[in-house]
């Protein structure tokens, strides 16, 4: 699958759909992506992993990256991570990186009350 | 042959050597056919005759002139300045009655041999003027089976023998019946085989230069040469270029045991060496073709000799082509991809196993091994190709016999083919056992002695009855342009390799090194190995392994991997390395060096991220202490299974700035083993981790005990893709 990331609208929020392999020659694409959503800095962003096919450590190195860049610039950040999808949340599961990057199964742990993309 | 020393052997082999040391050159005596007359040259003064001579001539004789016309004379003498064989047969008249007169000179004497036309068979005019077509037919022949089986065909028609065989030597020298033609109610003898002891050696030396041999009645009575020693050299007279020349009593007995009394045999040789023959039996009674028909049927047989080559050469050169088409196919594979050529070899569009014809093949390319159709289980092959090249033979269609503890594997491995491709890497192919029914002309093994008087007599086998065995634990030979290659494709890959080796050397850094152990410290009671795959993208991945002694005869193993590849990651991975060391050495456990290592990280790495397992072994009691930063589990195979350890675990390096690092411990007890793996191994299967994690289980509960095999196994089984590195490490007890 080739790898893509989607604008969109999640819950309310600007969202970025990203689908395909997450490793180390795609993470550099999701830095871009992300930092270009950040820039200016909406409220919320949500991430959503559903359809990743594959994240290897590199990917995951970048979600921290983007998980401490968006509370630097103050940005409810939610990462959609399915236990369904298997090959992303063992991985998210095995590097603890709950402890860094705020994420939910679906999309309905999102709370409710926010704007759509403009 | 007779002063050939005996060897102090038992009864048999004495009988057997006596038989081979029959002088059947020198019979000093001829068969009853015909007269010998040896004479001098110009006078034709006879010197030596068969006793014989008498009842053709009438009188004794003393000179060819006494039993010769002018005319005859003259003929004779002119043919006496050319070549004999364009005299032969020289018609005369002996007593109103036909005479063929067959000339060849030996021991310093013309031989003159007298036959009579009269009670030959004669296959008449016809014949000879069909003679064109029949080389026709011969020069059409495709295939062995083709040239042999007109060539049985029209010798019978051309001498009338009840059955004529086309017989093939194999290396062995046991003959093949390969083609038959014959009275159709005689049983064949197609398929048969003969032992090489029915035609002994001395007998094959002789067929090898003299094409033709006939014997019309084996119940004859020899008729002895008189004088019996040639007074020019005071030895008998050479008579192995004499149509006449007296057969071994041996052979006289081995044809009547066949029920075979007349019997005629013509060479088969290529290339100067004696490749099989036309053996023609008659059962019906006494036979003679006639000595034109006897000259047409050698002159086939001289003919086919010829068309040996290339009709065999023919059959197996599809082969051949075929098989040098895959070679430069592998040839230009290796050539652009150097830098994976187990991959290039086991995954591309033609693989090793194409190269040539087997049933399975094993590619072990810097210390991995991969496996291709049906070979024997992984942990064998290495095993096995150590003991072929050991035994020196690399090259075999009798595996269990160069190695018989590989009996037990004939149905994969009955012959194999292996080439070293440098250091401990080879190649190697294998086949299949074939079972093979051969079918022999009576029982080959039975004692061809019989005790006389004497002492033990070689007495040729009784029973011709079709007698099978089965040849077990062999499969289809290698050919030669198959070995030749598969060491071609051997030394592209060696050739290759080391042009790798050159470019890793500009690539790779002294860093590398320094994050790779040459050799693992001993910890005594334990056997450790380690294995580390460099990906096909960077020499230098984010993988490391480290094996730190502690004090009080602990020792802490390691495997970590830092995010990310190249030169950045592994400057990381080095730093990670050398202060985990010291906190390792510093600290109470694994959790709390850990802690300090996840410190280093915030405080002097930001935004990189690494995972890491420390496992603490006691090697006095086996008691393990372990802790993992994110790190994919560790597997412990036990007795009673193969665990995945989840305890003991925290967030990956660089996360937190305080991590808190939980420990577990377990006992390596017994066959206990400890497998750390990074991801390479396990994330990019086709199923994703948790399915590769699955499968790397299955692996290592049947995967060998001893660290070093464990790896080699797990490594075959799983095959990770090359697209990132891949370290393993595994701990049991020695």
């Amino acid at each position: 699958m080739l790898f893509a990331i989607e604008r969109g609208t999640v819950a309310g929020r600007p969202s970025l759909t990203v689908r395909g392999e997450l490793d180390l020659s795609t993470a550099p694409v999701l830095a871009k992506a992300v930092d270009g959503e950040l820039t200016p800095p909406p409220p919320a962003l949500v991430l959503d992993l559903t359809p990743t096919a594959f994240m290897d450590s590199s990917g995951a190195r970048e979600l921290v990256r983007i998980a401490r860049k968006a509370a630097a610039e103050g940005v409810e950040l939610h990462v959609i991570a399915p236990h369904t999808n298997g090959a992303v949340r063992l991985t998210i599961d095995l590097l603890d990186l709950g402890t860094v990057v705020p994420i939910v199964a679906s999309t309905a742990e999102i709370p409710a009350g926010r704007e759509a993309r403009p | 042959m007779s002063d050939r020393p005996v060897p102090d052997a038992a009864g048999v082999d004495e009988a057997l050597l006596r038989c081979a040391d029959e002088p059947i050159a020198v019979p000093g005596a001829i068969q009853p056919h015909g007269v010998l007359l040896a004479v001098t040259e110009p006078d034709l003064d006879v010197v030596i005759a068969s006793a014989n001579a008498t009842t053709m001539f009438g009188r004794p004789v003393d000179a060819l002139d006494e039993v010769l016309d002018d005319a005859d004379l003259d003929r004779l003498r002119d043919g006496l300045a050319g070549d004999l064989a364009e005299v032969n047969p020289l018609r005369v008249r002996v007593g109103g009655a036909e005479v063929d007169v067959v000339l060849h000179r030996a021991d310093g004497l013309l031989l003159t041999e007298w036959e009579p036309v009269s009670g030959a068979g004669q296959a008449g005019v016809a014949w000879h003027r069909r003679l064109p077509t029949v080389l026709q037919r011969l020069a059409a022949a495709t295939t062995l089976d083709d040239l042999t089986q007109v060539l049985a065909r029209d010798v019978r028609g051309l001498t009338g023998f009840d059955r004529v065989m086309v017989y093939r030597f194999d290396a062995e020298w046991n003959g093949e019946v390969i083609a038959e033609d014959r009275r159709e109610d005689l049983e064949p003898f197609f398929g048969l085989r003969y032992p090489a002891g029915d035609i002994p050696a001395q007998a094959r030396a002789l067929y090898a230069t003299n094409w033709m041999r006939l014997i019309p009645d084996a119940g004859y009575q020899r008729v002895p040469l008189e004088p019996a020693a040639n007074p020019l050299t005071g030895r008998p007279l050479d008579l192995s270029g004499a149509m006449l020349r007296s057969v071994s009593p041996v052979h006289l007995e081995y044809l009547a045991n066949m029920g075979v009394v007349a019997s005629m045999s013509i060479s088969l040789i290529d290339r100067g060496r004696l490749w099989g023959l036309i053996a023609c039996h008659h059962y019906a009674g006494a036979h003679r073709p006639s000595y034109a028909d006897r000259t047409a049927a050698e002159f086939l047989g001289r003919t086919a000799s010829l068309l040996l080559h290339t009709t065999v050469a023919a059959g197996e050169r599809s082969g051949v082509v075929e098989v040098a088409q895959r070679q430069a196919q592998l040839a230009a594979v290796v050539g652009r991809t150097p830098r994976e050529l187990a991959a290039a070899l086991t995954r591309g569009e033609v693989t090793a196993l194409d190269l040539l014809p087997a049933g399975g093949a094993a590619v072990r390319i810097n210390r991995q091994l991969r496996l291709l159709g049906a070979t024997p289980p992984a942990e064998r092959v290495e095993p096995l190709v150590r003991a072929l090249l050991a035994a020196g033979a690399p090259v075999t269609d009798a595996v269990s016999r160069a190695v018989p503890g590989a009996a037990d594997l004939a149905d994969t491995a009955s012959g194999a083919l292996v080439v070293p491709v440098g250091g401990d890497d080879f190649l190697a192919w294998f086949r299949p056992e074939t079972l093979r029914e051969v079918a022999w002309a009576g029982n080959p093994h039975l004692s061809k002695t019989t005790q006389t008087e004497d002492g033990p007599r070689l007495s040729p086998r009784r029973s011709f009855d079709a007698w099978s065995e089965t040849v077990r634990e062999t499969s289809v030979p290698w050919q030669a342009h198959e070995v030749v290659a598969a060491r071609t494709l051997a030394a592209d890959l060696a050739a290759a390799a080391l042009s790798r080796a050159s470019e890793d050397d500009r690539l790779s850094t002294a860093l590398q090194r320094t994050l790779l152990l040459e050799d693992l410290p001993k910890v005594p009671g334990f056997a450790l190995a380690a294995r580390y795959l460099p990906s096909s993208e960077d020499v230098v991945g984010g993988d490391w392994y480290d094996l730190v002694p502690l004090p009080g005869g602990r020792v802490s193993i390691v495997l970590g991997d830092v995010a990310g590849h190249g030169l950045a990651a592994a400057a990381i991975t080095a730093q990670l390395r050398h202060a985990l060391r010291a906190h390792l050495l510093r600290a109470s456990g694994p959790g709390v060096a850990l802690d300090g290592l996840n410190e280093v990280i915030a405080a002097l790495l930001p935004g990189e991220m690494a995972t890491a397992v420390v496992v603490e072994l006691d090697p006095s009691t086996g008691e393990v202490v372990l802790a993992s930063a994110g790190h994919l589990p560790v597997l412990h195979v036990t007795t009673t299974g193969t665990h995945l350890l989840a305890d003991g675990r925290g967030p990956a390096l660089g996360l937190l700035d305080s991590a808190g690092y939980r420990e577990t411990r377990v006992r390596l007890a017994g066959e206990d083993r400890l497998l750390l793996f990074s991801d390479g191994l396990v994330e990019r299967g086709r199923d994703g981790l948790a399915a590769g994690l699955e499968a790397l289980r299955d692996v290592v509960r049947l995967a060998p005990a001893e660290p070093q095999a464990l790896l080699d196994a797990v490594l075959t089984a799983i095959d990770p893709p090359d697209t990132d590195d891949v370290t393993l490490v595994g701990i049991a007890r020695a």
